[in-house]
């Protein structure tokens, strides 16, 4: 199979990873439960992921990366942390329903900062103008899962930092792959899954908090700490991990922070950014095949849409997938984004690399969607 | 022989004062707290020996890692509050 659809999950990941979580398995407890040697394998494991992390993203403190189960859950608890019922946040014109979801919930005013695709200055001065002291938050993702738009966060970050008004940032889909500095952002969260470009597995995910930041609580339980209390302990990261933690997907997710560390940031998205650019110069050769994109990759990341006229999305990506080639179609979990390209009617196939794919494996997606596409 | 637990609020900050008494070359360990000393119920202590208390949290202090408690003890079972 060919697999271009990391932007969902990464499906083939470092061998380490699998070996990690199958050491875990035999090896490793609860950590914060004991003081045997299966719990304090199981501590040092988490302590030591908490570590990469922290080193990875310029967080102050280990004890401010938190485990989540994903990305949707760390991003739950940054909003509900920040943005009070009935309460106003600023959003990008990108955002997954992992952001949206969750502010209708809490009923809160949504001001959309919708920006025109791969026009970072432009979607900078779209937030100078919504943004106002009484927002609650701002959010906005790093990088757009539908069409690998890289937004302008550190711009969009220190407008924020003037007016005092806290920044969500989604990682999604830059997480393993752009740089971010947290402590240099100021934002008070990063949320990022473990299992897209961490390649962790499923089940994995990180919030990280700024320093000093109040965080407000999504579940209540043991954290092996201040058990005589019935509230919940005020300081991180028990606060945010009630209950038992999910070892083999924490060691897991260290392994594969390793290897993206090993490998470097800069040479998984130059690989990725590459992989991308010929999979749109290909398609662009397609008679009737539309795709978003920037000619040299500019403001974008290993993620490409299109669409191919008389094909309906789903029934494209079932095409392609009966010749084992793994791609994801439709909205992709972001009206929001298709809505404010003008694809929310159409949809888009949408390509996401990661660092395991290969220029081979692009031409002969390629070749096969052109066969498809002459019917 | 006479030794000091330090308490730590959670195993995380434990290991946090492992690893910065350990770049600062002070010997120590890390186990569950006795139950009858922590007020808050589960916890875990950092042991060190009783002449590096000071440097400790000299140490700890720096890093903006101060104690729960710290406890002497010189025997086991018996232990001493102390103050900082």
């Amino acid at each position: 199979m060919i697999y271009f659809d990391s932007a969902a999950t990464t499906f083939q990941k470092p061998p380490a990873v699998a070996a990690a979580v199958e050491d875990a398995l035999r090896t490793m407890s609860s950590p914060g439960r004991g003081g045997y040697p299966a719990a304090m394998r199981a501590a040092d494991t988490a302590f030591a992921c908490r570590n990469e992390l922290a080193e990875l993203y310029h967080v102050g403190s280990p004890e401010q990366v938190v485990f989540t189960l994903n990305a949707t859950h760390a991003l739950n608890l940054a909003i509900k942390s920040l943005v009070p019922p009935g309460g106003k946040a600023v959003v990008s014109g990108y955002e997954h329903n992992a952001v949206t979801r969750p502010l209708a919930a809490l009923g809160a005013q949504i001001d959309v900062a919708a920006g025109p695709l791969f026009q970072p200055a432009v979607v900078t001065e779209t937030f100078d103008r919504m943004v106002t002291p009484d927002t609650d938050a701002v959010i906005c993702n790093h990088i757009s899962n539908v069409f690998g738009f890289v937004q302008p966060v550190e711009d969009i970050a220190a407008l924020c930092r003037q007016r005092g008004v806290p920044l969500i940032v989604d990682a999604s889909q830059s997480a393993g792959i752009l740089p971010l500095d947290m402590t240099a952002l100021g934002a008070a969260f990063v949320a990022m899954p473990g299992h897209k470009g961490l390649y962790g597995p499923q089940g994995t995910g990180v919030l990280l908090c700024g320093e000093g930041q109040k965080t407000a609580t999504l579940l209540e339980g043991g954290t092996g700490s201040q058990s005589i209390q019935q509230s919940m302990p005020d300081f991180l990261p028990d606060r945010l991990e009630a209950g038992t933690h999910n070892m083999p997907g924490i060691a897991g997710l260290l392994a594969g922070v390793r290897f993206v560390r090993r490998q470097g940031l800069e040479a998984i998205c130059r690989k990725e950014r590459r992989l991308a650019q010929l999979a749109a110069e290909g398609l662009r050769t397609i008679p009737g095949v539309h795709v978003w994109a920037t000619p040299d990759l500019t403001a974008q990341a290993g993620v490409v849409s299109f669409t191919a006229d008389g094909w309906d999305v789903e029934e494209l990506a079932g095409a392609l997938g009966e010749r084992e080639i793994a791609v994801r179609a439709g909205l992709h979990c972001a009206p929001l984004a298709h809505r404010t390209v003008g694809t929310l009617e159409s949809g888009t196939v949408r390509l996401s690399f990661s660092a395991m794919n290969t220029p081979a494996e692009v031409c002969r997606f390629l070749a096969i969607l052109r066969k498809l596409s002459r019917g | 022989m006479e030794n000091y637990l330090i308490i730590a609020r959670s195993v995380t900050y434990a290991q946090r004062m492992q690893n910065v008494l350990g770049r600062a070359g002070i010997r120590c360990r890390i186990f569950r707290a006795p139950r009858d000393l922590t007020d808050l119920g589960c916890a875990y202590a950092v042991q060190i020996q009783a002449g590096d208390l000071s440097r400790a949290l000299t140490t700890l202090h720096r890093a903006s890692l101060d104690p729960v408690q710290i406890f002497m003890t010189q025997q086991k079972g018996l232990y001493r509050e102390v103050e900082p």
